[in-house]
């Protein structure tokens, strides 16, 4: 393989049919450049859509009331289900096994003031637990702890982009902002890898929000992480069982669709995973099919080589060349071409992506790139293509007769 | 040397079977230098490719150097072309992006003699040849005559039992031709085994014994006072 002979061989094919040995490499390596582009894209997908999910623990379930579509126990469709605080209770001492952190929210809208600063946003009433369920990082100060839940604390955790908002050059910490008129001091900053909009957010202790409106227990939905160390299966099962359990407790037809929603992120995940597989696989296969027609061109090409060193070959056979040598040879320069024009492919793809890729930064695409699995499958794709290429056309240099090739009076 | 019994070869030709060889009978010794003539058509070119093991014959015996030849695969075949024989054709049959030392060496790679020991030994049978200062020419730098020189020294690199030549002066001009005769008669001076195929007179004459073939069988086969052919250089 390492022979001297054999590539200086090699290399005065592709020299003395510099063309023909462009256009066909050519072929392969535009098949090689598709097949990476496209998975890159698929894997831009990919990313773009689990970035969706990124702020949020991805063991998380959400627990949200809806309005009833069928009638059960008593009760006539159309029900509306209200969610309280006694429901994040009874789910906290139903699974106590399968419960990681659990949060009750309640939503509000406030206006707040401070100084000469106004702006309206958004308030998300919580439990101490939420900070892990939401991933929130709190960046100075501290989060809501269980103290300001038991003492109604009016006190609250602001986005960053509230911060800039409200204090500009001021530091938030300890200073009180106003919201719809009632005071709140500030005890912690954060921000939100998942986006602006999520920095534009207050959090606050759930139970001052509770007083503030009307003294309830309401509360608009439930958030909750289960045990990290579950597998799809097992996080779908228990989002069944817990959907079965609060349907039983708010009385709702086990059948009734509508009247309670739990949203579990493992099936989410779940389903992108399989619609990203899927579209793997349309990628591989599409580029597999143009990569089919580079090897078809590739073979015609070595057929066309070998028809023209038929004598070559039979001087070859006639000074004791074995036909196992003659096959290694065209096996070589078959391999060499496709391997070589496939890695110029690559590499182009490969450029092409890392200067772009990372510029790409949409919802649902984003940095596109290529893992080293799969340069090391298209290496191994490459070798595979140029040896199939590369066979038929051997076994016909091999079974050349030397008195044939070699008749020439 | 070589031994042959009522050997016979037929080609196939659409629904014609041509009898080429109708059972030639021959031997060779060792040292020996014979002229196989014939006109076109006579199976003197058949006979040369049997010999040659680039074809095989349908009935008979072949018998190279106590060897039988029967049933080889092309692999085997390879390995005793490449054991036993030197070729040396008309139309010099080199390869024509190697130089002439690469071309003499080709029959060592495929006896996979290490590539510096090839290379010397190549060199050393240039130099018998005369040609050493044009090793590192291509072909189409040469001459006819040096190119066949080159084939001379190709077909004897390898040390095989045997040199078969197809018509060697057959591209050549009269001058050219004796120079190779001249050197293929010292070549046998020291003891190979020559077999000459040729339809010129002159040729035929400078070898030791002419086997004259005619429709496919041996008509004349006799001892001759050889022509040197130094006296024409």
């Amino acid at each position: 393989m390492f022979d001297r002979d054999v590539w200086q061989e090699i290399f005065n094919t592709l020299k003395t049919n510099k063309l023909r040995t462009f256009l066909t490499g050519f072929s392969v390596g535009w098949a090689i450049f598709i097949l990476v582009m496209l998975l890159a894209s698929v894997n831009g997908m990919e990313n773009g859509f689990y970035n969706q999910f990124n702020d949020d623990a991805t063991n998380s379930i959400f627990v949200r009331p809806g309005t009833t579509s069928k009638a059960y126990g008593g009760f006539e469709e159309g029900r509306r289900i209200q969610l309280e605080n006694d429901d994040v209770e009874y789910i906290k001492q139903s699974f106590p096994e399968d419960v990681e952190y659990i949060s009750a929210r309640y939503y509000a809208n406030a206006t707040a003031r401070y100084k000469d600063e106004t702006g309206s946003y958004s308030v998300q009433a919580v439990h101490p637990d939420h900070q892990a369920i939401e991933k929130t990082l709190v960046v100075s100060g501290r989060y809501i702890n269980e103290a300001d839940i038991v003492n109604k604390a009016k006190v609250a955790v602001i986005g960053r982009k509230v911060a800039e908002d409200l204090f500009k050059n001021e530091d938030p910490l300890g200073k009180f902002v106003e919201f719809n008129g009632l005071s709140f001091r500030v005890i912690g900053i954060f921000t939100d890898d998942g986006d602006d909009n999520a920095e534009r957010r207050i959090y606050a202790p759930i139970s001052t929000y509770q007083r503030i409106y009307k003294n309830t227990n309401d509360i608009n939905m439930i958030a909750l992480t289960y045990n990290p160390t579950y597998d799809i299966s097992t996080s779908l099962e228990f989002s069944s069982r817990l959907e079965d359990i609060m349907k039983r407790r708010h009385k709702i037809d086990p059948e009734d669709q509508s009247g309670l929603y739990i949203f579990n992120y493992a099936e989410a995940y779940d389903n992108i995973s399989s619609f990203t597989a899927v579209l793997k696989g349309i990628g591989i296969g599409v580029g597999f099919l143009i990569l089919v027609a580079g090897i078809v061109g590739i073979g015609n090409i070595m057929v066309f080589t070998i028809k023209e060193r038929t004598k070559e070959i039979g001087i070859r056979k006639a000074l004791g060349a074995r036909p196992s040598q003659i096959v290694n040879l065209v096996l070589l320069e078959s391999v060499f071409i496709t391997a070589i024009s496939g890695f110029v492919g690559l590499l182009f793809a490969w450029m092409i992506l890392a200067a772009i890729g990372p510029t790409i930064q949409t919802p649902a695409f984003s940095n596109p790139s290529v893992s080293l699995s799969v340069v090391v499958t298209a290496t191994i794709v490459l070798v595979i293509a140029g040896v199939l290429a590369g066979l038929l056309p051997a076994m016909k240099a091999a079974n050349v007769k030397p008195i044939v090739a070699l008749s020439d009076k | 040397m070589i031994e042959i019994k009522d050997l016979h070869k037929s080609y196939k030709m659409g629904s014609n079977v041509l009898h080429v060889l109708k059972g030639i009978n021959f031997k060779v010794e060792e040292g020996e230098l014979v002229a196989i003539m014939g006109s076109s058509g006579s199976g003197k070119s058949t006979l040369l490719n049997i010999l040659g093991m680039l074809d095989g014959a349908d009935s008979g015996e072949y018998t190279l150097d106590g060897v039988p030849i029967k049933n080889l695969s092309e692999t085997k075949a390879a390995q005793y072309r490449n054991k036993f024989l030197g070729f040396i054709f008309q139309s010099f049959n080199l390869i024509n992006y190697k130089s002439a030392l690469e071309n003499v060496a080709l029959p060592l790679y495929y006896q996979k003699v290490p590539r510096k020991e090839r290379q010397e030994k190549a060199m050393k049978y240039l130099e018998r040849v005369g040609l050493k200062p044009w090793a590192d020419h291509l072909p189409s730098e040469l001459s006819g005559g040096q190119k066949q020189r080159v084939a001379i020294a190709r077909a004897m690199a390898a040390e095989p039992k045997v040199l078969l030549a197809d018509e060697p002066t057959g591209a050549l001009d009269s001058t050219t031709s004796y120079e190779v005769m001249d050197l293929i008669q010292k070549i046998n001076d020291d003891g190979n085994t020559i077999l000459v195929v040729t339809h010129e007179e002159d040729i035929a004459h400078m070898c030791k014994r002419i086997v004259h073939l005619k429709d496919g069988i041996i008509v004349e086969d006799k001892k001759i006072e050889q022509v040197r052919a130094e006296q024409y250089v």
